[in-house]
């Protein structure tokens, strides 16, 4: 398979000052990172919290600087403070604008990019219908539940068609029904465009229902521990994949050295 | 039901205060030692002759009590003997009163933006700034009026004063307090500096000085009142002033209510501008 590598990462170093009253000097979060995403994968970066996976995705996303080692986005090195075009990034925290109407909050991007008015309203009127929010345009975020105004999030970020997504623990902040309902609304959307995705989660079930691959940091310093195969047939059902014995298998596979990361996570 | 009970309590405790201020001095030579000095007429009126007064003032009737809109022309007659008729004051009061209120919203929502967005200028700012605010800015009315004159624009210059800082202070802190992450995503989103400005900063920084608008109505016109006290030809402040020079309590009285009237009908208009400008923001628990 002669696939395009998208996203390249190698021997990636971060390390902030540690505060004073835990006696100064460094705190090393990721130390000698590598690994590559090759086009059209969904690749979960799952690892224990503080593991520095949220990091890594934020250094891709050229949001903090590494200390060391090299990013590229279709080899080109990526410089922080200047994002890249067709690459996407989904918060975990709510950042939509809370001033804007869900549909002036979806529509935002285009209107940066000067898109009329009469084609960003049609592409806005699809992108909620695609989420399910028929009806919701005019809301404001604040009158809307957790998973809907995390839908939204997502719209707001995929109406630019971006070639790459980036998604920092989307959905961690949602009770488990809304993920799973989350689940299935990503998995709709993706298995149509295939986006190159990377996505953080220390969630393991998330992780195997959505993703392709899976890169299971270890514990503080951050380092790539393991990778796994997923290579359960898409389209996918977020519900009834649970259940297969194939879920139960790699699921206790990928556990197992998860669980080892918690353990030494603790104990540090 | 119990919406009604309060207006029930309202009413009864507005007139009971009324009949007190009517009827309690009368009561003066029976119980003098339930009477305080300060129900004397000389000093406070009564709401008769205060209604009477504002009949008069505003033209409504004549000298002789007559009813002007009986008389063809009456009531234009009378309007051109007073110089300082209640109408012409209000409406130069209420003048003053939105000129400062404008140019100190906008000059210190422009400043606190400018401030607050730079930390090279707020720094170099920072010590003129503070002294600045702890001077009473009231206490620069005389020499404003000693500057610009007894016109209209002393008045609008101490307005300005009183809003400009309030509504600075309002901006500075809501443009320090912008949620980096809404700037992080604008930026994700594709926007550059001057559109991170535009449609992150300026709207976010807006939700701060919409909170200062019904204070700053208010400072407004309290300004322009000191700035009529100290000099000025027109106004209701100016009318104050005169009534108290000739001992006429009623007239004095009149003048403050005009000003109740002014002030309630000033900032509900704000508050219900700020409720629209706000209808993004989450239902407070307690709301007008």
């Amino acid at each position: 398979m002669a696939t395009r590598c998208r996203i390249e990462i190698d021997a990636l170093r971060k390390t902030f000052a540690a505060p004073a009253h835990q006696g100064g000097g460094e705190v090393v979060a990721v130390d000698d990172a590598s690994f590559r995403i090759n086009d059209g994968e969904f690749v979960a970066l799952l690892g224990p919290s503080g593991c520095g996976k949220s990091t890594i995705l934020n250094m891709v996303a050229t949001l903090i600087a590494s200390n060391g080692g090299t990013i590229r986005v279709d080899g080109e090195p990526v410089v922080h403070g200047r994002p890249i075009r067709h690459v996407g990034y989904v918060f975990q925290k709510d950042t939509l604008f809370p001033w804007r109407t869900v549909a002036d909050n979806i529509g935002y991007s285009l209107e940066l990019a000067g898109v009329p008015t009469d084609q960003r309203r049609a592409r806005v009127e699809r992108a909620i219908h695609q989420a399910g929010l028929d009806g919701f345009g005019r809301f404001y975020p604040s009158s809307l539940s957790g998973g809907m105004r995390q839908r939204v999030s997502l719209m707001r970020t995929l109406i630019a068609e971006p070639e790459i997504l980036l998604m920092d623990e989307p959905f961690g902040a949602l009770d488990t029904h809304t993920k799973l309902d989350m689940h299935s609304v990503l998995l709709d959307l993706w298995e149509n465009t295939r986006q190159t995705v990377l996505f953080v989660t220390h969630d393991l079930g998330e992780a195997l229902t959505l993703a392709d691959r899976i890169i299971l940091m270890s514990a503080r310093p951050g380092r790539v521990k393991q990778d796994f195969r997923v290579n359960f047939p898409r389209p996918r059902n977020a519900v009834t994949l649970r259940e297969t014995p194939e879920y139960a298998e790699l699921f206790s596979k990928v556990w197992h050295s998860l669980g080892e990361e918690f353990v030494k996570g603790r104990s540090e | 039901m119990r919406r009604l009970s309060t207006l029930g309590w309202q009413v009864a405790i507005g007139l009971t205060a009324l009949a007190i201020w009517e009827w309690g001095w009368g009561l003066q030579t029976a119980v003098p030692w339930l009477v305080p000095d300060l129900l004397d007429p000389y000093f406070v009126s009564k709401p008769s002759m205060i209604f009477k007064h504002f009949l008069r003032m505003s033209c409504l009737v004549s000298s002789d009590d007559q009813w002007t809109w009986g008389v063809a022309g009456g009531f234009a007659r009378c309007m051109a003997r007073s110089e300082n008729n209640l109408w012409i004051a209000t409406y130069v009061t209420l003048k003053n009163t939105l000129w400062g209120f404008a140019t100190g919203v906008s000059s210190g929502f422009a400043l606190g933006l400018l401030l607050g967005r730079s930390d090279r200028l707020s720094e170099i700012f920072y010590p003129y700034i503070t002294a600045f605010n702890s001077i009473p800015r009231i206490a620069l009315a005389p020499i404003i009026i000693l500057a610009f004159g007894i016109g209209d624009a002393s008045k609008i210059v101490t307005a300005w004063l009183v809003v400009v800082f309030l509504v600075f202070f309002n901006t500075f802190e809501g443009a320090r307090s912008v949620d980096r992450d809404h700037i992080n995503a604008a930026r994700l989103l594709g926007a550059g500096d001057w559109q991170v400005t535009r449609t992150v900063i300026v709207p976010s920084t807006m939700a701060w000085l919409f909170a200062s608008l019904s204070p700053a109505i208010s400072f407004s016109l309290i300004g322009v009142i000191v700035g009529e006290f100290i000099g000025a030809e027109h106004g209701i402040g100016r009318m104050i002033i005169e009534a108290g020079a000739r001992g006429e309590a009623a007239g004095m009285m009149v003048a403050v209510f005009v000003l109740a009237i002014v002030g309630v009908i000033l900032s509900s208009i704000v508050r219900r501008i700020q409720a629209y400008l706000l209808r993004w923001r989450p239902a407070q628990p307690s709301g007008n």
